[in-house]
């Protein structure tokens, strides 16, 4: 057998024991238990088929409302993320006086545990002692103060801005390298044909940035599919089920020792998320020629 | 070369494998062979004043065997020892909330639980605890935790102000409400965000509707009738959503959690909130000047004058019987039942006016004496009746919704009730078949 080709298997051979161990198996273990009507209550574990499933997609519409807040969350994060990632990486590698102090304490909140981000933000937004609540009423816009996390309109809108600003940081960083990235050649060039701000940002920095882009709206779709802890820490998914996600389910169906329903539950996200990441990888992984 | 890549691969899995066995080993020994009991529980199953870790402390000096606590928060305890059990983690000691009705399928006591039935501590136990600890005439629980009641604790100072006196009817506790409110005072406080508290006025007045339609509670049993069928629980619902549109949980109360209202009881912010016996105490020390200053009643939603009682409700010790010192388990529950020191847990209590050990003489005020003498008590619902604590959480995101108004109190009731079959479903209650 050729050498070269059984080394690289040689050295790997542990990692992809410890591999197969921890992430593999767990994972299809869990998609075993699925189908399977395993729970804290009894230690038998039957094989019950879909029977997960057609409650989750078609015997309860609580399911379906938490289906559909985790991708309006996604949808919503993920645009408001790239969107104000990218105006703050433009605006940071325009030559802003202390560019780097910004970028820090822009990029700060990321490395904080949203335990704390939730915990913080519970109090500003809190509606009667609040700083955000208390603030506005010192100004006479006392029509603005709102529950924030405690109303049907409020709630998950309030979550989705926490999020965001939290995330924002972390893809600001990945534009900023993406934008440093692209050589000065073709603005100078452009500058030279005239072209404005406007021209250049949808003709030379957007298209050589849609490497960074495909990335960032990868990352931005897979973490706010998997949302567990913005949404648990600030609101538990109440008031009701208004702010429920799919984690939020999952935990709630574990915590009741339902633990197939919560495997099923966890399939369906993970179903979601590798079919959602293969398309947009397809459609968006385009190569960039200088 | 495909030799040396096999025994590799085959040394690889070997170290992966005692790896799993290193993180698998629970060993709860020392080295020197001085044994080491795991004691895990959640923040308020045992005293906060931390006079079971004294007590501990002193049995290791007494004995040489250590009592290891793994104190977790309430809201995680309840799921982990469910996962502990199952995993065969468990500690050496537990304590698990107990009902008797959820006790069994919580703990599965004939799988992990030590057999406690023939211990002579099993025979000072009160009357009441046994059954919450017990599961087919044998015993494995032990508790220390009084029989719990609610009660409606007001500002004694506000009330005379407002020449206004305790209320024994729907129809007068929202009257008085009314006043309070006009004065600018939250009249009840409420505290949806902590998830159970709003739950409280739909079982704890439950009696009441076994008094009203005897025989209730063994029909919701034996599956004959709905929780959606019993119209006083609806009617209590919806008192609670009118107090909630008439703003007599105050503004924005939905973000209130139940630690916060002491403060704002104390602070004379709000003039009546839920509490247990032994919340005058609590009020009092962090804020003097509400010394002598509160009474109580009984929740009177739905017009209910019954007490209810929970036999249950709170933590219980169980011995792991999957332990690999049992016999050291017992000898902890042996010492720590003595009389002597069973006061010593009780008097190092805070605020527990009474315990489950007819022998430990209670601190109820004559002012409590005379209120059980003079209203009736009953088992409150959740005790009584199958598969509603388990929901307990579910509700209360269910009764938020209603207050915010995303749900009507028919869904409320129409949701306990599927709630109710799921869990009859996977634990194959042939009444549910």
């Amino acid at each position: 057998m050729n050498v070269n080709k059984i080394y690289p298997w040689y050295f790997s051979s542990g990692a992809i024991v410890l591999y197969l161990l921890f992430i593999v198996a767990p994972a299809l273990l869990g998609i075993y238990y699925s189908f399977t009507d395993w729970n804290s209550y009894s230690s038998e574990k039957n094989f019950i088929g879909l029977e997960h499933f057609r409650t989750i997609l078609a015997g309860d519409p609580t399911y379906l409302l938490f289906i559909k807040n985790t991708v309006l969350f996604t949808l919503i994060t993920s645009i408001a993320k790239t969107v104000l990632g990218l105006f703050l990486a433009l605006l940071l590698v325009s030559g802003v006086k202390a560019a780097n102090l910004h970028r820090m304490i822009i990029f700060s909140p990321q490395v904080l545990s949203f335990l704390i981000v939730g915990l913080v933000f519970k109090s500003l937004l809190d509606p009667n002692n609040g700083f955000v609540n208390v603030t506005l009423r010192s100004l006479g816009l006392d029509v603005l103060a709102q529950n924030w996390l405690g109303s049907l309109t409020w709630a998950m809108p309030s979550i989705m801005a926490v999020d965001t600003w939290k995330g924002m940081g972390y893809i600001m960083v990945l534009f900023i390298a993406g934008l440093l990235a692209i050589p000065r050649d073709y603005y100078e060039a452009a500058s030279i044909d005239g072209a404005g701000f406007w021209q250049k940002l949808f003709r030379i920095t957007i298209p050589m940035l849609m490497p960074t882009i495909t990335i960032a709206t990868v990352l931005n779709i897979t973490y706010g599919l998997r949302v567990f802890d913005a949404v648990y820490v600030l609101t538990n998914g109440g008031p009701g089920n208004a702010t429920d996600v799919i984690n939020t389910a999952v935990y709630s169906s574990f915590a009741k020792g339902y633990w197939g329903l919560g495997s099923a539950l966890s399939t369906i996200l993970f179903v979601i998320m590798a079919i959602i990441s293969f398309f947009i990888i397809r459609l968006m992984n385009r190569k960039v020629e200088y | 070369m495909r030799k040396r890549f096999l025994l590799s691969l085959v040394g690889a899995l070997l170290l992966s494998s005692l790896l799993l066995a290193g993180c698998n080993s629970g060993e709860s020994s020392e080295g020197s062979g001085k044994v080491t009991l795991t004691f895990g529980t959640s923040q308020s199953g045992i005293p906060r004043t931390g006079i079971m870790q004294t007590m501990a402390k002193e049995y290791e000096q007494e004995t040489g065997v250590k009592i290891d606590f793994q104190v977790v928060p309430d809201a995680q305890w309840r799921d982990l020892i469910k996962v502990k059990l199952a995993s065969g983690e468990a500690p050496d000691i537990f304590n698990v909330d107990v009902d008797p009705l959820s006790m069994p399928a919580n703990v599965r006591p004939e799988e992990n639980a030590i057999d406690l039935t023939n211990e002579e501590f099993t025979g000072r136990m009160s009357e009441e605890i046994l059954p919450t600890v017990s599961y087919k005439e044998k015993v494995y629980g032990v508790s220390f935790a009084p029989s719990k009641i609610w009660y409606v604790y007001y500002n004694k100072r506000i009330f005379e102000e407002l020449g206004i006196q305790p209320p024994t009817s729907y129809a007068e506790f929202k009257a008085i409400s009314q006043k309070i409110k006009d004065k600018d005072i939250i009249p009840f406080y409420q505290a949806p965000a902590s998830g159970w508290y709003q739950v409280l006025p739909l079982f704890e007045t439950g009696p009441n509707y076994e008094q009203a339609a005897p025989g209730t509670y063994e029909k919701l049993n034996n599956n004959e009738m709905k929780v959606a069928d019993l119209t006083q629980l609806k009617t209590v619902i919806e008192q609670l959503k009118e107090f909630a549109d008439l703003g007599y949980f105050g503004k924005d109360f939905l973000s209130n959690t139940v630690e916060a209202g002491i403060e704002s009881f104390g602070q004379e912010k709000a003039a009546m909130l839920l509490r247990v016996p032994g919340t005058e105490k609590e009020v009092s020390e962090a804020y003097p000047d509400m010394k002598d200053n509160m009474g109580f009643f009984v929740m009177p939603w739905g017009d209910n004058q019954t007490i209810g009682v929970n036999p249950g409700g709170s933590a219980a010790m169980f011995g792991n019987k999957n332990s690999k010192h049992p016999e050291e388990v017992l000898k902890f529950f042996r010492w720590i039942t003595e009389h002597d020191h069973l006061q010593r847990v009780f008097d190092g209590g805070e605020g527990n006016l009474t315990i489950c050990w007819p022998e430990i003489e209670p601190k109820l005020t004559q002012d409590y004496i005379d209120y059980e003498k003079n209203h009736e008590k009953g088992t409150v619902m959740q005790a009584a009746v199958k598969y509603i604590d388990p929901q307990w959480m579910d509700i209360g995101k269910d009764l938020s919704g209603m207050f915010a108004g995303a749900m009507t109190p028919d869904q409320i009731l129409q949701n306990i009730d599927k709630r109710r079959a799921e869990q009859a479903k996977v634990l194959k209650d042939e009444a549910w078949q």
